[in-house]
């Protein structure tokens, strides 16, 4: 007999049955399965995420997947969590368009998985890096909304942080 | 059941309230599904995340530099802060529950309950929680504390008293040995534990509401308890089986506590056990103590040390007890050795009108071993029953330091000086020397020396008194063997000083260096083999020089003694050799046996030698001439004559005294005796025994002196001015390794040093020391 897995379903439905080593990357699911099954798992479990896509959950499911035997660490000192570099397989498996992306982040926001947010966080983070008011407008497709009154005042204030 | 729509706070909490009844256990113990927990979680999250992005965007529209962002959770968290403060409430008691049994069940599945709760409302926790408490709002909690919290407030606080007297109750029958649920006291224990966090911010408990509302309580009970019990106990019981009640009801409360007490109240539980069950008890075990000693019930002393030692001060009392019990003990067993001896002695003195009076001699293997076996025996009680606690080491070694210095026969009278250095000495010589017979040494040995050694406050005269005996064993050559005596004295230096036992290694130097002369003179065949000559340090051997004794060498033996002198003097020029005369002796091979017979072997001493070999010459002397050849004063020559006349070697001729010149003397043609071997020495009338034992105590009186003045001068030296008090104080403690200094001695040396002009009295009853 096979051990027993753990089974999320998607908002559509569709079941994905994993190990439950996998699942408990997300600590949503890990405190729930210990919470319904305090002596442990003893059959098949299934786990409804009604806030999440199939073809979201399956790129989250994915990454917890690849990272089932990695141990992360709490980052204590709060400059290391900032500039680690995102690793190379997490950013590979970024790439992706920008609606993609942001749903793998607001997924593992809702699942917990802390690592996987943080990753993609710092994948906007270098979208955002050293660009232009006007290239970040075109690649998040953001209106300008000020005035070039507004604009130049906010230029005034923050001139202190102008690369010279 | 699909998801409430997210910006509808009363939507929300109607889709999640159902939820949570069953999470809390409302529903009797249906489980909790999956589906209903992601369900709850979910419509938390979507509300949480909706309103944070709408508030964005009403800041947005504002434009304000700071707060751009806000997040939501205020609402679904007071919401849920009053349901559980309801939920709570409403919770009802069974009547046939006791309160306990009420509060035990409900507290354990709403623990449960909270647990889930938390992680249901995990995404408030973690960013809405976080916040505001960030932001100092420490009246939010994350919802685990929060609902703890609610439990305090609703349910703990109105109810403490009776709960904790009815988890008092249980104990107390448990303590009567009834059979009770602990699980129902360990679990209302814990749940206090628990309950200590209102007050922290940090996720550790806290134990002050364990401590304020349960602990305090707790011990005064327990106080109660078993003060009472241990009077009633003790009023029907002996102490023996009151000291196993103790040891019993002590082994109950301790797992009692492992099993269901905070680590932090079982040193307040033992304190109080300790008070009411030993410490108020202590004064009947002392009482006990004497008899248990007398019977030697060691088990009986050891369970009673290890009850009294919970209680350090305790222990002195019973060490005290111990002390005096061993120094009457000691008395009496020495006062039963004086008794049998003086029997003995008095048995074997035909003259049975002897007064009673103190021991004429006192047998050394006798007294020490009457020492020893008490030490031992005491010894035996210190590592058994006291595990060789140093407090009873102690009071074991002031009772034998006690005993082995003041005893009936160590002071015959108070103001006599002690005798047990000098008996030991003696001892040490029994056993040390070659010609003791095996069988009456047998127990006697160097760890038994050791052991009355450490005991006795004169050292000194131990010192003085050993000195002698080894000297004589030396110069006789009569010591068993040279590694023991090393042994020995390699043991005294390592228990007092190397200063100590310098002037002894110095008698060792001295022999080996005789030994080397000799056969550097051997070698060149200037002596004869069987001169054994020693040439001994002054201040070192306990030898006086006496004039009485010079006498005339013999012509025929001049020469080898010349030859030492020559070869010592080239050595080291300036050193002046004075001849011992008095020790020593000399073996004469005598051809006066009939025909066929083996020649006599005499032993003689140096002065009956000179006789002798005069009559090499001439068959007859008058005793005047005889004087003259050899030479010493008049009275050693008598005696150490008398008894060749004694034993018919040389007769005299008339009979009588020694006091006419004209009297003569005649050698015997053939001396007549069953052995072959005669000693003539040991029937020398001698007057050196007390004489020598005045010496030593002469000389242990100079050598403190001259200890004392040293001590002082060195004090005076660095200090310049120093009280007279201050004085006192500081010489005593520097003589404890060798005699106790009396005051009166020190005040003696102080004037003497006076007198001397080494210090001088000033003001302040001080003094000064000048250079």
């Amino acid at each position: 007999m096979s051990s027993p897995k753990v089974i999320i379903i998607s908002s559509e439905d569709e079941r994905f049955p994993v190990d439950p080593k996998v699942a408990e990357k997300s600590v949503l699911i890990k405190n729930m399965i210990n919470d319904l099954n305090p002596d442990g798992l003893t059959e098949d479990f299934e786990i409804p995420t009604p806030n999440v896509r199939a073809n979201v959950l399956s790129k989250v499911l994915e990454w917890c997947e690849h990272h089932k035997n990695t141990t992360f660490h709490e980052e204590e000192d709060d400059d290391t969590k900032k500039t680690t570099p995102v690793e190379e397989w997490d950013k590979n498996f970024l790439k992706v368009d920008q609606e993609m992306l942001y749903d793998i982040i607001m997924a593992a926001n809702y699942l917990n998985i802390t690592p996987l947010m943080i990753s993609g966080c710092k994948v906007v983070a270098e979208m955002i890096k050293s660009k232009s008011p006007e290239e970040l407008r075109k690649t998040f497709n953001i209106v300008n909304d000020f005035t070039p009154e507004e604009e130049a005042a906010i230029r005034r204030e923050n001139e202190w942080a102008e690369d010279r | 059941m699909s998801l409430p729509i997210a910006n509808d706070l009363d939507a929300t909490w109607n889709f999640i309230q159902p939820g949570l009844e069953y999470i809390l256990g409302s529903h009797e113990d249906q489980g909790v599904t999956s589906k209903m927990y992601m369900n709850c979680y979910t419509a938390v999250y979507n509300f949480c995340v909706n309103k944070s992005r709408r508030s964005n965007n009403d800041h947005h529209s504002t434009a304000n530099e700071s707060n751009l962002y806000s997040l939501a959770g205020a609402e679904i968290y007071s919401r849920l802060d009053k349901y559980l403060t309801e939920f709570i409430r409403n919770l009802k008691k069974d009547p046939k529950d006791t309160f306990l049994e009420f509060y035990v069940r409900k507290w354990t599945r709403f623990t449960i309950g909270a647990g889930y709760l938390h992680n249901v409302f995990d995404y408030m926790n973690r960013y809405w929680v976080q916040k505001e408490r960030s932001d100092g709002r420490k009246d939010i909690h994350e919802v685990n504390t929060l609902a703890l919290n609610k439990w305090k407030t609703e349910m703990f606080n109105d109810n403490a008293e009776v709960l904790i007297s009815e988890i008092l109750d249980l104990i107390e029958k448990q303590r009567n040995n009834q059979i009770v649920n602990t699980q129902l006291i360990s679990i209302a224990i814990k749940s206090l534990v628990f309950l200590g966090l209102e007050t922290q911010d940090s996720k550790k408990p806290s134990l002050v509401v364990y401590i304020t509302n349960f602990e305090k309580a707790f011990l005064e009970k327990t106080s109660q308890y078993y003060s009472n019990e241990s009077a009633k106990f003790l009023s029907e019981n002996n102490v023996v089986e009151y000291m196993k009640k103790c040891e019993s009801r002590l082994s109950e409360e301790i797992s009692r506590s492992n099993n269901y007490l905070e680590d932090h109240t079982k040193k307040y539980l033992l304190e109080t056990l300790n008070k009411v069950l030993i410490e108020d008890h202590s004064q009947e075990m002392y009482n006990q103590f004497l008899t248990l000693l007398e019977q030697n019930e060691i088990d009986h002393i050891q369970r009673m040390y290890k009850l009294l030692y919970k209680v350090p001060k305790t222990i002195d009392p019973l060490a005290d007890t111990l002390e005096n019990y061993i120094k009457q003990q000691a008395l009496l067993s020495i006062e039963d050795m004086r008794i049998s001896m003086e029997a003995a002695q008095d048995n074997s003195t035909t003259t049975a009108s002897k007064p009673k009076r103190a021991l004429s001699a006192v047998d050394p293997k006798t007294y020490i071993n009457t020492l020893i076996t008490i030490y031992l025996q005491f010894n035996e009680i210190v590592i058994k029953a006291f595990n060789k606690d140093p407090r009873f080491i102690k009071a074991l070694d002031n009772a034998c330091r006690y005993f082995v210095n003041n005893n009936p026969i160590a002071l015959p009278t108070p103001k006599s000086a002690c005798k047990t250095p000098e008996l030991l000495a003696k001892y040490s010589d029994l056993f040390l020397r070659s010609n003791s017979k095996e069988s009456d040494i047998i127990d006697m040995n160097g760890d038994n020396l050791m052991i009355i050694f450490k005991f006795i406050n004169d050292k000194d005269s131990f010192e003085e008194f050993y000195r002698r005996q080894l000297a004589k064993r030396l110069i006789n050559s009569n010591s068993k063997s040279e590694e023991l005596e090393e042994s020995i004295i390699q043991r005294l230096q390592e228990e007092n000083s190397i200063e100590y036992t310098s002037k002894m290694t110095k008698m060792f130097s001295d022999m080996k260096a005789s030994e080397d002369l000799k056969s550097k003179l051997n070698m060149n065949n200037l002596i004869v083999k069987d001169f054994n000559p020693l040439i001994l340090a002054q201040s070192m051997w306990p030898f006086n020089h006496s004039k009485d004794y010079n006498l005339n060498v013999a012509s025929e033996l001049i020469e080898p003694f010349d030859n030492i002198v020559k070869a010592y003097d080239s050595q080291h020029n300036g050193r002046q050799l004075k001849w011992l005369w008095n020790h020593g002796r000399a073996e004469v091979k005598a051809n006066l046996s009939k025909k066929g017979k083996p020649p006599f072997l005499f032993t003689v001493s140096n002065i009956q030698l000179m006789i002798l070999i005069a009559f090499n010459k001439n068959n007859t002397y008058t005793l005047g001439n005889l004087y003259e050849i050899v030479g010493t004063s008049r009275h050693i020559f008598e005696s150490h004559l008398l008894p060749l006349i004694k034993y018919k070697l040389i007769e005299q001729s008339p009979a009588g005294d020694l006091s006419n010149d004209d009297i003569t003397l005649t050698i015997v043609e053939e001396y007549k005796s069953k052995k072959l071997k005669v000693n003539f020495i040991s029937v020398i009338k001698n007057t050196e025994p007390k004489q020598e034992e005045e010496e030593a105590t002469k000389e242990i009186d100079e050598t403190r002196k001259n200890f004392l003045s040293a001590c002082i001068v060195r004090i005076m030296k660095s200090r310049k001015v120093v009280k007279h008090n201050d004085l006192i104080n500081e010489v005593l403690p520097q003589t404890l390794s060798r005699f106790r200094a009396k005051i009166i001695d020190v005040k003696r040396v102080i004037d003497q040093l006076i007198e001397k002009q080494y210090i001088q009295r000033v003001e302040g009853n001080s003094y000064e020391y000048l250079s």
